[in-house]
C-alpha cells in the first residue's frame, strides 16, 4: 500500500495537496449549500430586515428601522395568548402523537412479520398520496354537525341532535393534527425501533427487571433519537399551522399561523415578518435545547 | 448486396442522408410557411400570467379560447385586493393581467403598477353597460384603467325558519341567539368596514381612532356569533346549504346558489345603515411581460356568450349588457332582474372597497379580535 502523497511528491507538498483535497470534498455541498443559503437563510434575511420596518398607509415597505411591530407582539394580550396556545396545542399533539405511534411501532416491528411491516407502513404513507387540504375537508365531514359520527351518535340513539363538540373549536384541531402528525411520528420511531435488539429486554427480565423498568431503562434510552426526530418533525410544522384551524377549527380554533396570514393578505409585510421571525427564533431556541439537553446531534450522527 | 456496398460508399451514403435531410427540412419550412399563412390565429399565441379570483372564469371558457386563438392564461389565485397590490409590486411585469375593486384599481395606477388604455379598442367593450364605460374612478387622461367585469353588495342572507323576526340591520350578526350561526368571510378589511357601518361610520375605510374603536367593540360582540370565517364563498354556500349557520354575509346571489344546492329557502336583505360592495376590472400590468396576448384573450374572453355562462354559474351582475340580453333571450331574465344585472347604476349606491387610512389598523383590529 501507497499512500498518495507518496507518490512523486515530498513531504513539504503534503499540507497543500491536503488542502486541495479538502476542497475537492467540499463541492458536493455545493448544491445544498446554494438552496438553503438563497432560498432559506436569504430569505430569512430579508424577513428579518423587513420585521424592523414598517409598512406605510400605501401599503409600502417604508426602511424606517424600528421594533413596533416586535413590541406591539410582546404587548398586545390576544398575539400573545395564540402564540401560547399554538405551543400547548403543539406540546399536546405532540404527546399524543407519541403516545398513538410508539405502541404502534413497537408492536409492529416486533410482533409483525418483515413482509407485513412494509405492508402497513405503506397503508401509514397512503394519505401523502392525496392533498393536505383534501385530508383535512374529509375530517369536516366525519367532525361536522352532519358528519359521520354526529350520524352514528344519533343512529345509536346515544344525543337526540347534532352536536358540536367535535368540531370548530380546539377539540377538532388536536384531533385533526394528531392525525395529520401521526405518519412523521411512526416513521421516525420505526426507523430507530427497527435497530432495536429485542434480545436486550428479555435479558434485563431475565436479570429481574420488570416489563416497565426494561423499557424505561432500556429500550427508551435506545430509541431515544428516534423519539426526539418525532417530536421535532410533529411540533415544529404545528407552530406554523393555518390550514388545519381554518377549516375545522372555526373562530374557536385559532393559531398564531392564522394571523400571520392576515398580516400578510393585508399587505402588512412588516408586522407579518416580526411575527414570523418571533415565530422561527422560538424554534431555533427549541432546537438549541433539545441539542444541548437531549444530545439530538445523535439523530444525525448515527451511522 | 456487393454491388450495392459498392453503390454506397460511406461518403455517398453521407451526401444522400443529408441530401435528402436538407430537401425535407425545405419541404417542411414551405409546408409550415403555407400553413401559417393560411392560418387564422394571425396573431400573437402563447401563454400570459393573469392574477384573479375564481369565479372569473371558467374551464371550458379557458378551452375553448386557447382552441380558438392558441391564448392560455397561467391562472394564479388571488386571495384579495391587498395581497394582488403587493404581489404586483413586488413582482411587477412577471404577472401580465391582475383584477381588482373598486378603489384598489386607481391605487395600482397612482404607483404604476398598471397601464391606462382604452378600452373602445376592443369590439366586445361595445356590450359593455355605457356607465361601465365611464366610471371616474376608473377614467384618467390617459385612457381607462381596467375592463369592467363584475359587481355586487354586501348583502345578508338569513333562514327565515330559524331567524325571525325579519332582521334589516346588521346588528342581527350580533345577536346572541345566533351565537356559533353566523358565517362571515376571512376578509380583515372587510368585516371592520361594516361593522364600521353598523356604527354609523360614513366612510368605513377612512376610519378615525374613535370610529375604529366602535368598530372593534361591534367586533369583539360578533365574534362569539361567528361559526368560522369562510376562506371563499362556496364555504358559505355550503353551511347555508347544510343547515351549519343559519346568517350570513355575502355577495348577490346566494340565495339562489343555496336553493340550487338543495338547501332551504333563504332571504336576503341589504343593511338599512348601508352596505359596502364591490365592482372590479382586469388591469394590464405595466410592463408584462407577455401583455401583447392580453388584448386578443380579453375580446375572446368577454363575449356576451361566455359572460352569460359566467353569471349562471356564479350567480352575481356583471358589467356586460349583451350578455344579459343573451340570458333575456335564452330564458333567465327573471333570475338576472332578481340579481340586479339590469341595475347597473346601483354600484353608485355603495360605499366601494378600496384601500383608506384606517386599512392597516381595521387588520390589527380584526386580529386583536379574531385571534385567541
Amino acid at each position: 500500500m501507497t499512500s498518495e502523497v507518496g507518490r512523486g511528491t515530498t513531504p513539504a507538498d503534503a499540507p497543500e495537496i491536503g488542502q486541495r483535497r479538502s476542497v475537492a470534498r467540499l463541492w458536493p455541498a455545493i448544491p445544498a449549500a446554494l438552496v438553503l443559503g438563497v432560498l432559506f437563510l436569504g430569505s430569512m434575511a430579508f424577513m428579518v430586515v423587513f420585521s424592523f420596518w414598517r409598512t406605510d398607509a400605501g401599503f409600502h415597505l417604508v426602511p424606517d428601522w424600528n421594533v413596533d411591530n416586535y413590541v406591539k407582539f410582546f404587548t398586545v394580550p390576544t398575539y400573545l395568548r395564540t402564540f401560547g396556545k399554538t405551543l400547548v396545542m403543539a406540546a399536546a399533539v405532540t404527546v399524543a402523537a407519541l403516545a398513538t405511534a410508539l405502541p404502534f411501532t413497537y408492536f409492529l416491528v416486533r410482533y409483525v412479520s418483515r413482509r407485513w411491516q412494509r405492508i402497513v407502513l405503506l397503508a401509514v404513507i397512503v394519505p401523502f398520496w392525496t392533498s393536505y387540504l383534501l385530508r383535512v375537508y374529509a375530517w369536516q365531514a366525519i367532525l361536522g354537525e352532519r358528519g359521520v359520527i354526529n350520524q352514528l351518535l344519533m343512529g345509536l340513539g346515544i344525543i337526540d341532535a347534532p352536536t358540536r363538540l367535535f368540531t370548530y373549536n380546539d377539540l377538532s384541531v388536536f384531533i385533526v393534527l394528531v392525525y395529520v402528525s401521526f405518519p412523521f411520528a411512526a416513521l421516525a420511531l420505526y426507523a430507530t425501533l427497527e435497530r432495536f435488539d429485542f434480545g436486550q429486554l428479555r435479558a434485563a427480565q431475565d436479570l429481574g427487571a420488570r416489563p416497565d423498568q426494561a423499557l424505561r431503562h432500556i429500550l427508551l434510552p435506545q430509541i431515544r433519537p428516534g423519539i426526539i426526530t418525532a417530536c421535532i418533525f410533529v411540533f415544529v410544522p404545528i407552530i406554523g399551522e393555518f390550514l388545519t384551524p381554518v377549516v375545522v377549527g372555526g373562530t374557536q380554533g385559532v393559531l398564531i399561523g392564522n394571523l400571520v396570514i392576515n398580516f400578510f393578505r393585508g399587505a402588512q409585510i412588516a408586522q407579518g415578518a416580526a411575527f414570523a421571525i418571533v415565530i422561527a427564533a422560538f424554534v431555533t431556541l427549541l432546537l438549541i435545547v433539545f441539542r444541548r439537553h437531549l444530545q439530538v446531534e445523535d439523530v444525525v450522527a448515527r451511522g | 448486396m456487393d454491388h450495392l456496398s459498392k453503390q454506397f460508399s460511406r461518403r455517398r451514403f453521407l451526401q444522400t442522408t443529408a441530401g435528402v435531410t436538407g430537401a425535407m427540412a425545405m419541404g417542411g419550412f414551405a409546408s409550415a410557411s403555407r400553413v401559417m399563412a393560411q392560418s387564422p390565429m394571425a396573431g400573437p399565441t402563447g401563454t400570459f400570467n393573469f392574477m384573479t379570483w375564481s369565479d372569473h372564469f371558467y374551464q371550458e371558457q379557458l378551452d375553448a379560447i386557447t382552441a380558438a386563438i392558441d391564448i392560455t392564461p397561467s391562472i394564479s389565485e388571488l386571495a384579495g385586493n391587498a395581497e394582488g397590490f403587493i404581489r404586483v409590486s413586488e413582482v411587477g411585469g412577471q404577472l401580465d393581467m391582475i383584477s381588482g375593486d373598486a378603489l384598489w384599481v386607481p391605487r395600482y395606477f397612482e404607483d404604476g403598477l398598471i397601464d391606462a388604455w382604452d378600452i373602445n379598442e376592443l369590439e366586445v367593450s361595445k356590450g359593455l353597460y355605457s356607465l361601465a364605460r365611464e366610471f371616474d374612478i376608473w377614467t384618467t387622461p390617459a385612457g381607462y384603467l381596467g375592463y369592467p367585469f363584475g359587481w355586487s353588495p354586501v348583502q345578508i342572507y338569513y333562514d327565515p325558519a330559524h331567524v325571525s323576526p325579519a332582521p334589516d340591520s346588521w346588528e342581527v350578526l350580533l345577536d346572541p341567539k345566533y351565537a356559533g350561526r353566523v358565517m362571515v368571510e376571512n376578509q380583515p378589511e372587510e368585516v371592520p368596514a361594516y361593522m364600521g357601518k353598523l356604527a354609523g361610520v360614513g366612510d368605513p375605510y377612512n376610519m378615525t381612532t374613535e370610529e375604529l374603536a366602535q368598530a372593534k367593540e361591534l367586533m369583539i360582540r360578533l365574534k362569539p356569533n361567528v361559526l368560522r370565517l369562510a376562506q371563499q364563498n362556496t364555504d358559505v354556500i355550503n353551511a347555508l346549504t347544510n343547515g351549519e349557520v343559519w346568517i350570513a354575509t355575502g355577495n348577490l346571489g346566494y340565495d339562489e346558489r343555496v336553493r340550487e344546492a338543495g338547501g332551504p329557502e333563504i332571504k336576503v336583505f341589504t343593511p338599512k345603515e348601508g352596505t359596502i360592495g364591490w365592482m372590479d376590472a382586469e388591469m394590464i400590468v405595466t410592463g408584462g411581460a407577455n401583455s401583447a396576448l392580453v388584448r386578443p384573450w380579453l375580446e375572446m374572453a368577454q363575449t356576451p356568450e361566455h359572460i352569460a355562462e359566467n353569471f349562471l354559474r356564479y350567480g352575481r351582475p356583471l358589467f356586460n349588457e349583451a350578455a344579459y340580453k343573451v340570458l333575456v333571450n335564452n330564458g333567465h331574465q327573471e333570475r338576472a332582474d332578481r340579481f340586479l344585472y339590469n341595475k347597473p347604476e346601483t354600484v353608485q349606491a355603495m360605499t366601494l372597497k378600496g384601500p383608506g387610512t384606517s386599512t392597516q389598523a381595521a387588520i390589527e383590529a380584526f386580529n386583536e379580535v379574531f385571534g385567541a
